[in-house]
């Protein structure tokens, strides 16, 4: 784990000490050969988990999740080398150095065998996000953007620790491998009941569920493009792994206290997409359409079956990379024509050809086309959740009708139609630009052919 | 002061308050308390904008959809037609950059507020009549709830153009057209005008067209207000301030005919604050240019006009300030209250104001005797040396007046033939315009706001096809020259 741990934090340094026009390209290159560090942990060979150290372990869960946050970074250095080129030398590094330290308490968070590091960390990585979204971000609605990020997670996870340490002095460790065989089921009493709540409202308002969901499209929409990025692809995944590490702690007590968040997500679900429908703002449409996405791996989770738990890792890696592509995307088209409206940018494809090809390739992921792993991990949960109960067939099938119908307007109103006459001298794409794109679209369709790297711990 | 010095008390709180200097409650202004403490609460609560530090709502926006340069008739014509023509409600953010207002030097308010469709141009004739029906439901376009209804007082008294020998022809030809595109304009010989005017003298007149419906005046003021009104209400962002510079990026492209041009395209504006030195960049995606009279100022900002002259690059908008006047006289023995607008083929104009015997009118001046348009001081004297010996001539009774006052107003004088721009700029490809219409810009706005809104969403003129106004023709030198132009 240090191998990945001290290149990371040397990373910082490396910014700071660059030459002002090697700033990018060092540190571009150097995580790019972190994250194939971590691919080296995909290889699984055992039925137990990886354990590093006394602190750090990876299993089938969180080593593609791991593999995810170390492929964003360069992803997320690539993206923003035009907004922040106007910036002075200064800036530039301390940006790159928050996303650095982002992602140190990432990877810390999806290694770390200590429930109570890992609660740690979680509440580590808000700083660094926050400082992005309200110096970076675009408007003044940033401020606002971030205090309903910040106050939402807060209020969710301080539950948690009290949670977490009431269960440290009940158990008597908090070291998760430990724990899984230690654990007694918990009957149903109030006080119970309570400590189910605390353990899981901190995730449900990561995640988001959908009555929390307020902080997500603010906080995606006002970040800056590396912002939308991390938020999009890994912090809201925290969530949901989070989540499953939690659940092994507090059966059979699950099996009641889910149905009202089952009810919720799944209601939500359908909700969301169809705010979707209605959206103008494109960033918008694609922070709701992650809230819906979400929604399904909270019923996964939920429902704790061995093939929902598949279907929830698999929905959370291909949703990352498939949402981040989105704002990618989005942010393009935002730095040409500044504005975030659909409706004034029309028609981009007689124009921007080669980035049609990757609008198309990015929506069609979205909606789940086979043989993505989008695909395989919507069908799951929906398989697992029709043998919970037969009746959330209709929802989901609702759900996905929906999903596809979004994911086809989006494609549309920018891709087709008559353009509009002000975007006809707009910059043709950067090579960087379409490098950022395939490099989203490389690991998904790859992926597709070897999916059960992704599908988790119980396949 | 009393009341400011007690509301600053009980501002302070309990300390204001344990003081207790008030007696009679009747002075504490209880509505105002309570609406304060909502304003800082709702200030505090993430609910709207925060500004931890000091109070900027002043400034515009960091971001804007669309950016209005000029908040007169025109601009605000065109933002109530983009927020009526925007598909999904509410999808784009409009701000209107307005420096003054009170609007001391805008032409809409100084204008004399008439609306005819008597023009040679069928394009023009086309704008006038969906003008003059806006204008007439104007309570179904521009209705906001709660509010009173608009009453901008449309006389419909018609205009009356007179023409010389000379010039019968061409009215001829004009009322023809303007008889093909739906207005209802009668010609009338001399004899049938003494009939109807008896107090005009045709002499030296060989033919008049007299419009029967749909022309006449109205209040601009009004006009202006209800526009404003509902563009408030239907969400666009106004900001007092003025545009001072444009940030733009370039693109360096050659043509089909090899010749190289430079494309640009405006992502900033800054708007300079009024009376201070602060400037708020907005970053926009398309800027309008509704600033009337200063339109070519706003263009060469952008950086339209900038090259060798006689290529596309050094086209300038060819959009200047001409001062005109209006004076106000009372005439106890002039015409009653059916005289129409009455044009001179001199150029002389005249109209009723109002029911008590005064009368609206000037005349344009001739090139040579232009006035200086650097402020708006009137020249009684051209009042006696140049309109009142043509009134005189032509209606006998205006030989003993009063001047009541007088005004002066600027055209937005397009030099080139006098008729709108409208539509995208060929290179500033995010820049549209909505100017230049030299004196029949208030009669035209509502049909041209709509045309300019089709063109933004759209990309074409979808109900009246405007494209001979369109930039472009400065550099192919084609001229839509209209001949009725007071």
């Amino acid at each position: 784990m240090l191998k990945i741990i001290i290149p990371t934090t040397m990373l910082i340094p490396l910014t700071w000490l660059s030459k002002p026009n090697m700033i990018w390209i060092n540190s571009t290159t150097h995580s790019l050969l972190i994250s194939l560090i971590s691919l080296s942990y995909l290889n699984q060979f055992s039925d137990n988990s990886l354990n590093f150290s006394l602190l750090f372990f990876s299993d089938p869960l969180s080593a593609p999740l791991l593999a995810l946050t170390t492929w964003l970074l360069p992803l997320m250095l690539t993206a923003s080398q035009n907004h922040l080129s106007k910036e002075t030398i200064a800036r530039k590094k301390l940006y790159i150095t928050m996303l650095t330290l982002l992602q140190l308490f990432l990877i810390m968070t999806f290694t770390a065998t200590e429930l109570i590091m890992f609660y740690i960390l979680f509440e580590a990585t808000l700083a660094p996000t926050l400082i992005i979204i309200t110096r970076w971000g675009n408007q003044t609605e940033r401020l606002n953007a971030g205090l309903y990020f910040l106050f939402y997670t807060l209020v969710g996870s301080l539950p948690l620790l009290i949670a977490l340490l009431y269960i440290q002095n009940t158990t008597g460790s908090l070291n998760f491998l430990i724990a899984q065989y230690w654990v007694k089921p918990i009957s149903t009493t109030w006080s119970n009941i309570f400590l189910w709540l605390a353990c899981m409202m901190a995730f449900m308002v990561k995640m988001p569920l959908y009555g929390l969901h307020l902080w997500l499209p603010k906080a995606h929409v006002e970040a800056p493009i590396a912002g939308s990025m991390v938020l999009a692809a890994v912090l809201l995944k925290l969530g949901g792994y989070g989540m499953m590490r939690i659940t092994v702690l507090l059966n059979p007590l699950t099996g009641q206290m889910a149905y009202p968040f089952l009810m919720l997500s799944l209601w939500g679900m359908i909700m969301t997409s169809s705010i979707c429908l209605r959206q103008t703002d494109l960033k918008s449409l694609i922070a709701y359409s992650s809230v819906s996405h979400m929604a399904l791996v909270i019923v996964a989770v939920l429902i704790q079956t061995p093939w929902s738990y598949m279907g929830a890792t698999a929905l959370m890696i291909a949703h990352g990379l498939t949402s981040s592509m989105l704002f990618c995307l989005a942010n393009s088209n935002y730095e040409r024509v500044h504005s975030r409206t659909m409706i004034l940018a029309r028609g981009l494809q007689t124009l921007l050809p080669l980035m049609a090809a990757w609008w198309l390739l990015a929506s069609l992921a979205n909606l789940a086309l086979p043989p993505t792993i989008n695909l395989l991990g919507e069908l799951f949960v929906m398989m697992a959740s029709f043998s919970w109960s037969n009746t959330t067939i209709a929802l989901m099938g609702t759900n996905i009708i929906i999903t596809a119908l979004y994911s086809l307007y989006m494609l549309i109103t920018t891709l087709r139609g008559k353009q509009t006459d002000h975007v006809k001298n707009i910059k043709p794409s950067f090579t960087r630009e379409n490098a950022l794109m395939a490099l989203h679209l490389l690991p998904l369709l790859l992926l597709s052919l070897n999916p059960k790297i992704v599908l988790g711990p119980i396949h | 002061m009393l009341r400011r010095a007690l509301l600053l008390g009980l501002g302070r709180g309990p300390l204001g308050r344990g003081l207790g200097t008030h007696r009679g409650g009747s002075t504490l202004d209880w509505d105002g308390k309570v609406s304060e403490i909502k304003k800082k609460i709702q200030s505090i609560l993430p609910g709207g904008t925060w500004d931890p530090l000091y109070d900027t709502s002043y400034l515009p926006p960091e971001r804007a959809d669309v950016v209005i340069v000029g908040g007169g008739v025109l601009g605000l014509s065109v933002a109530y037609w983009l927020k009526k023509l925007e598909k999904p409600r509410g999808a784009i953010r409009v701000l209107v950059v307005e420096r003054d207002h009170t609007y001391s030097r805008a032409s809409t308010v100084l204008s004399v507020g008439g609306i005819r469709q008597q023009f040679s141009v069928p394009e023009n004739v086309q704008l006038s009549l969906f003008s003059i029906d806006f204008l007439r439901n104007i309570n179904e376009y521009l209705a906001v709830v709660d509010d009173p209804p608009l009453d901008i007082q449309f006389n419909p008294s018609g205009y009356l153009l007179l023409a010389s020998e000379k010039g019968a022809a061409i009215m001829e030809n004009n009322v023809k057209v303007q008889r093909q595109e739906g207005a209802k304009v009668s010609l009338m010989s001399p004899e049938q005008l003494r009939n109807k005017f008896p107090w005009i003298n045709t002499e030296g007149v060989a033919l008049a067209s007299y419009g029967m419906e749909q022309e006449g005046w109205f209040d601009p003021w009004s006009l202006l207000q209800g526009l404003r009104r509902k563009v408030q209400s239907m969400g666009v962002l106004f900001c007092h301030g003025e545009v001072t510079r444009f940030v733009s990026s370039s693109n360096h492209v050659e043509t089909a005919s090899g010749e190289k041009v430079n494309l640009k395209r405006i992502h900033e504006v800054h708007v300079k604050i009024d009376q201070s030195l602060e400037y708020q960049p907005v970053e926009c995606a398309i800027v309008i240019n509704a600033a009337g009279a200063w339109s070519g100022q706003v263009a060469e900002l952008a950086g339209i006009g900038k090259g060798p002259p006689g290529t596309l690059q050094g086209t300038k908008l060819p959009v200047e300030l001409r001062k005109r006047y209006v004076y106000l006289w009372h005439c106890p023995q002039g015409p009653g209250l059916e005289t129409p607008f009455v044009i001179d083929p001199s150029g002389t104009y005249f109209r009723r104001e109002g029911l008590g015997q005064n009368y609206l009118g000037g005349c344009s001046p001739t090139e040579e005797e232009e006035p200086d348009p650097g402020n708006l001081e009137v020249d009684h004297d051209f009042f006696q040396d140049r309109v009142w010996p043509t009134l005189a001539q032509r209606v006998p009774a205006f030989e003993s007046l009063k001047v009541r006052s007088a005004w002066a107003g600027y055209y937005d004088y397009n030099t080139f033939d006098q008729n709108g721009v409208v539509g995208p700029h060929p290179l500033v490809l995010n820049m549209y315009f909505a100017t230049g219409f030299s004196g029949h810009g208030l009669q035209q706005a509502p049909a041209v706001g709509r045309a300019v809104a089709e063109m933004v969403l759209e990309g074409h003129f979808k109900t009246i096809n405007l494209s001979s106004f369109l930039f472009s023709r400065f550099y192919l030198g084609e001229k839509v020259q209209e001949h009725n132009i007071i």
